[in-house]
């Protein structure tokens, strides 16, 4: 299991994986795709492509990938095209939000769940109780 | 689950049961083949689940039971009280 994690800003997806390896541990594979290829911030299907590949040929039995907003998802389909059909096969795109999903998903990754089980835990993100219920 | 091993904590850490060491608390019950549960105010979390853990909204002085059923629970049980010690003292 690797995640991929993709943003507008290089910045930010770099602090996420910082995070996500102070609560997780590093034995999971992150790989991040944040900005463009000039520096600047948006999303770039090349880069997220190489990502992406990074994260498959960690040896990883699946990737799941994060993503923020808006050209962040059209950037990744036109990097999801570029695979062959078997590397897609093992790529799952999660709609979770990108903090929270990322870190959910590292942890459960971590204790060596499978794919299925790391998304899971990742879109149950969207509805995280972060006040508590009085 | 009846009659299984239960032990009652309370939180003291300040910032209440925060996620670095709720991580650190599923990779440790993942070890352990029993099904280990928190249970918190009514409700219970799978103690493998980091969403059902930080779900709960263990904050400091909430008190929590962990329960734990199968072959290794009193092993399990004894892990996660150790995995916890900064984080949690005995209910008054």
């Amino acid at each position: 299991m690797s995640l991929v994690l993709i943003s507008h800003s290089r910045m930010l997806v770099d602090g996420l994986a910082e995070m996500v390896a102070q609560i997780a541990g590093d034995e999971v594979y992150v790989a991040t795709a944040g900005g463009t290829e000039d520096g600047r911030l948006g999303t770039s299907a090349p880069r997220i492509e190489v990502a992406l590949r990074e994260a498959l040929a960690s040896g990883s039995d699946g990737t799941l990938v994060l993503l923020d907003l808006g050209s962040a998802a059209l950037s990744l389909e036109l990097a999801l095209e570029a695979l062959d059909p078997a590397e897609r096969a093992r790529v799952r795109v999660s709609e979770a939000p990108l903090v929270e999903g990322a870190v959910l998903a590292t942890v459960q990754a971590s204790v060596g769940a499978s794919l299925d089980d790391v998304a899971s835990a990742a879109a149950g993100a969207a509805t995280l109780a972060k006040l508590p219920r009085d | 689950m009846t009659d299984v091993p239960e032990i009652r904590l309370v939180v003291i850490d300040p910032s209440g049961l925060h996620a670095r060491p709720a991580a650190r608390f599923v990779q440790a019950a993942s070890r352990f083949d029993c099904r280990i549960a928190i249970r918190h105010d009514g409700r219970e979390a799978d103690a493998k689940s980091l969403i059902a853990i930080l779900g709960l909204t263990l904050r400091p002085s909430s008190e929590i039971s962990l329960v734990a059923d199968g072959p290794d629970a009193d092993a399990a049980l004894a892990a996660l009280r150790t995995e916890l010690t900064p984080y949690v003292g005995s209910p008054s």
